[in-house]
C-alpha cells in the first residue's frame, strides 16, 4: 500500500516537473530559442562564421550561374536575360562521343584510382606502424609526405622529364635491359598507369596520416593482451589494427567514392595531350576546354550539373550502404 | 609445481630504477596480492612477469624454469588487464576464443571450452554481444573469461575491478575468489585497495617505492606490521600513530601514561611512535588498559558502529566502536581505554616496530 501510494505520488510529480518545463517551449517558440541560444553562445557563430561565408561566396552563389545548363547562354545577354531551352544540352551532351568518351575515362581512371590509389596510403600507415626504429621512421615519414607540397606543376614536370624519350630516368634503366625507348607521354596506353601512378606517388604518404592517426588511437592494452595471448605482429596486424582502423578506412571510402568523377584535373591538364586524349581525356578537362577555350558555357556548365549530379548519389548511396552494414557513416 | 619466484628483480628505465630488488617467491596455487600507494611498482612488477616489460637485472622463474628472456606468449600466463582489453570488433565468444585460436586450438575443442567457461561466469546469454553492449561487470567477467579459457600456470591481474563501482567491486571480488578456490590457479593480483587486499589474499605484498615493505597473510600483517608504512597502510581506518617515549615501565605519550606488554628492546627515554588501531580502544576500563583523554571532535555513526574524530594533543585520532543502536552514550566520550597488549611500537626514526606484541 506504502509503496502504491508512493509511485503514484511520483507520477504525479513527474507530471508536474513535465508540464513546467514543457510550458514555456509552447510560449516561447522556435525562434525566439534560436536568439536565446545565439545570444548565449554568439563566440561560437562567430568562429564558424568564416567557414559559412566561404560556403556562400565560392559554393551556393554560383549555383545560381548553373541555371545556364538549361539556357541558351550568351555572356552579352546574361545569366538572367538568356532564354530557356530545356534538356537541349543535356541531349547534345549525351549524343557527343568525345563527352562519352570522357565519362568512360573518368570511370576508368577513377576505378584504377581506388584499386590502387585508396589501399596505398592504408597500406603505408601500417608499414610505418611496424617500424620500431624513431629516427628511420621520421626520415621514411618525412619523405613519402614530400610530394604533397610540392605544386601540381612540378610534379608534372618531374614525370615528363623522368619518362623523357632521350635521357629520362625510366628509358635509361630500360636501355640497360636492351629494351628500345618508348615516348611514354604519346602512347594512350601508357597514360593511365603513368597518371595513377603519380597520383599515387604525390599523395599516398600524405594521406597515411589519416591511418596513422587513427592507428595511433587503438588501446594498447589491446596489443599487450594479444601478445600475452601468443599472437605475432602479423596476427596483430589483421586480428587488431585493421579491424580496429575500419571506421577510419571507410569514412575515407565514402569521401573518396564522392569524388570518384573529380579526377585530379590539374594533373590531367598537365600530363595529357592530343595524342592521349583517348584514354586520357575525362569530363572536366572536356568542360574546360568547351568552356572556357571554345566558349560553349551553357554545354559545360550541363556537364558539370551532370558530373555533381552523379558524384551526390554516389555519396549518399556509399553512405547508407556502410551505415546499414558497419554503423559506419559520414552522417 | 607451478610457482613464481623473483629474486633481485630490478626495473629501471633508463638510468632511474623504480623496482629496487624485489624478492619474492609465489607458491602453487597460491593466491598473492601485491598492494602499495600509486607509482610504487606495482603494475611494473606484474607485467615482468608477464614479459610485457623487461627485466633490467636478477631472475624470474616460473614452474622452476628461467623466464627472463622468454617471450609473454610461451610463458603461460594470462592477464586480465585494468581497462578489460576487449577486441571492441569481435563478440563475447570471440573475444574469449582469441587466444585459443592463435593457439590454433581445434574448433570444437574452442566451442565446448567457451561455453564451459561460459557458464561458470554466468555469460552464456551474451556471447554474441559486442563488449560496447555488456555492463562494466559483465565486461570485466569476459576478460577473466579470456584468461581463464587458456587455462594457464598463472593469472595475473592488474587492478581489474578498479573501474567498477563499489558494490559491483565487492561482487566480483567473492567471485574471483570462489573462482580461485574452483580452479586453483597460482595467482598475483595487483590493486591499490587495501580491503581487496585482505579480502583476496593468500598472502599479501606491501610495496612502497619499489621495494617490498612486508610480506605475510592478512592477519599477520594486520597484527604485526613491521614498520609505520605497513601499519598505516592496512586497516581502515588507519592506525593511530601518534609521538612518544619510552619510560622505564612502558610508554608516554605527552603526558598520557600507556601500558605496554611483552619486552622492549630500546631504553627508556627514546623517542618513538606508538600505534593503536582505531577498532582496539575501548569505551570502559579493562585489566590490563591505559586511559588516553581526548577532545571528542565528531562522531559519525555507520549503522553498527561509530567513527569518534578526537584531538589528543596535537595529534589527530580515530576511534571506532560499538554503538548498540544508540548514540548517546557517545556524545560525552572524554577518554579512551588502551588495552596494553595492542599497542604498537615503532621507532621514531626508522618507523621500524620494535615489539612484535604479546
Ligand atoms: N615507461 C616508463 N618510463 C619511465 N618511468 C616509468 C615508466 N613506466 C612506469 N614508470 C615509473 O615507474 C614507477 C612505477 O610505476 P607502476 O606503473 O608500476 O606503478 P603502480 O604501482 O602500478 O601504480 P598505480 O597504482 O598508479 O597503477 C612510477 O614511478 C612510474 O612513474
Ligand atoms: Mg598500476
Amino acid at each position: 500500500m506504502v509503496e502504491e501510494h508512493s509511485t503514484a505520488t511520483q507520477s504525479i510529480q513527474d507530471n508536474v516537473l513535465q508540464a513546467r518545463e514543457a510550458a514555456p517551449l509552447h510560449s516561447d517558440g522556435k525562434m525566439v530559442r534560436l536568439l536565446d541560444h545565439f545570444k548565449r553562445e554568439w563566440q561560437l557563430y562567430v568562429m564558424l562564421a568564416p567557414t559559412i561565408i566561404w560556403f556562400l561566396v565560392f559554393l551556393y552563389k554560383p549555383m545560381y550561374g548553373l541555371q545556364i545548363a538549361f539556357k541558351d547562354y550568351s555572356i552579352f545577354r546574361g545569366v538572367a536575360g538568356s532564354p530557356w531551352v530545356g534538356w537541349e544540352h543535356f541531349e547534345t551532351l549525351f549524343s557527343n562521343d568525345q563527352f562519352l568518351r570522357a565519362i568512360g575515362n573518368t570511370i576508368k581512371i577513377s576505378a584504377l584510382n581506388l584499386i590502387f590509389g585508396f589501399p596505398a596510403p592504408i597500406i603505408l600507415a601500417l608499414m610505418f606502424n611496424e617500424i620500431l626504429n624513431a629516427r628511420f621512421k621520421k626520415t621514411a615519414q618525412t619523405i613519402v609526405y614530400l610530394p604533397h607540397f610540392i605544386s601540381s606543376v612540378i610534379i608534372a614536370g618531374i614525370v615528363i622529364t623522368a619518362f623523357a624519350p632521350t635521357g629520362g630516368i625510366v628509358n635509361v634503366i630500360l636501355g640497360w635491359f636492351g629494351i628500345d625507348s618508348i615516348y611514354f607521354l604519346t602512347r594512350p596506353e601508357w597514360f593511365r598507369p603513368i597518371f595513377v601512378g603519380t597520383g599515387i606517388w604525390q599523395e599516398a604518404g600524405f594521406g597515411s596520416i589519416v591511418f596513422l592517426a587513427a592507428i595511433a588511437g587503438v588501446n594498447p592494452s589491446l596489443y599487450e593482451s594479444a601478445v600475452v595471448d601468443g599472437a605475432n605482429r602479423w596476427q596483430m596486424m589483421w586480428k587488431i589494427t585493421i579491424p580496429s582502423i575500419m571506421p577510419t578506412i571507410l569514412i575515407m571510402l565514402i569521401i573518396r567514392i564522392g569524388n570518384i568523377m573529380e579526377v585530379s584535373f590539374e594533373l590531367v591538364i598537365l600530363l595529357y595531350q592530343p595524342a592521349t586524349y583517348s584514354t586520357a581525356d575525362v569530363v572536366n578537362t572536356w568542360v574546360y576546354r568547351q568552356g572556357l577555350q571554345s566558349g560553349q558555357y551553357d554545354l559545360a556548365a550541363a556537364a558539370g550539373l551532370f558530373n555533381a549530379v552523379v558524384a551526390f548519389v554516389l555519396v549518399m548511396t556509399a553512405n547508407t550502404l556502410s551505415r546499414r552494414y558497419s554503423r559506419t557513416s559520414l552522417w | 609445481m607451478a610457482g613464481v619466484s623473483l629474486s633481485n628483480i630490478i626495473k629501471r628505465y633508463g638510468a632511474v630504477q623504480v623496482v629496487h630488488g624485489i624478492n619474492l617467491e609465489v607458491a602453487e596455487k597460491e593466491f598473492v596480492v601485491l598492494v602499495g600507494p600509486s607509482g610504487c611498482g606495482k603494475s611494473t612488477t606484474l607485467r615482468m612477469i608477464a614479459g610485457l616489460e623487461e627485466i633490467s637485472e636478477g631472475d624470474l622463474l616460473i614452474d622452476e624454469r628461467r623466464m627472463n628472456r622468454v617471450a609473454p606468449k610461451d610463458r603461460d600466463v594470462a592477464m586480465v588487464f585494468q581497462n578489460y582489453a576487449l577486441y571492441p570488433h569481435l563478440n563475447v565468444a570471440d573475444n574469449m576464443a582469441f587466444g585459443l585460436r592463435i593457439r590454433r586450438m581445434p574448433k570444437d575443442q574452442i566451442a565446448t571450452t567457451i561455453s564451459e567457461t561460459a557458464a561458470i561466469l554466468g555469460l552464456t546469454d551474451y556471447l554474441e554481444r559486442r563488449p560496447a553492449d555488456l555492463s562494466g561487470g559483465q565486461r570485466q567477467r569476459v576478460a577473466m573469461g579470456r584468461a581463464i579459457v587458456r587455462h594457464p600456470k598463472v593469472f595475473l591481474f592488474d587492478e581489474p575491478l578498479s573501474n567498477l563501482d563499489a558494490k559491483l567491486r565487492t561482487q566480483m571480488r567473492a567471485e574471483i575468489k570462489r573462482l580461485h578456490n574452483r580452479l586453483g590457479v597460482t595467482s598475483v593480483y595487483v590493486t591499490h585497495d587495501q580491503v581487496e587486499a585482505m579480502t583476496l589474499a593468500d598472502r599479501i605484498v606491501v610495496m612502497n617505492d619499489g621495494r617490498i615493505e612486508q610480506v605475510g597473510t592478512p592477519m599477520e600483517l594486520f597484527n604485526n606490521p613491521v614498520n609505520t608504512f605497513v601499519a598505516g597502510f592496512l586497516g581502515s581506518p588507519p592506525m593511530n600513530q601518534m609521538k612518544g617515549q619510552l619510560t622505564e615501565t612502558g610508554a608516554r605519550i605527552g603526558s598520557a601514561e600507556i601500558k605496554i606488554s611483552g619486552a622492549m628492546n630500546g631504553d627508556a627515554g627514546r623517542d618513538v611512535i606508538i600505534g593503536i588501531r582505531p577498532e582496539h580502544v575501548t569505551l570502559e576500563p579493562g585489566a590490563q588498559t591505559s586511559v588516553l583523554p581526548i577532545e571528542l571532535d565528531l562522531v559519525e555513526p555507520l549503522g553498527s558502529e561509530a567513527l569518534l574524530h578526537a584531538r589528543f594533543g596535537d595529534d589527530n585520532v580515530m576511534f571506532k566502536t560499538e554503538t548498540h543502536g544508540d548514540l548517546s552514550h557517545l556524545s560525552g566520550v572524554a577518554e579512551v581505554h588502551i588495552p596494553a597488549s595492542r599497542v604498537k611500537i615503532f621507532d621514531a626514526e626508522t618507523g621500524n616496530a620494535l615489539s612484535l606484541g604479546g
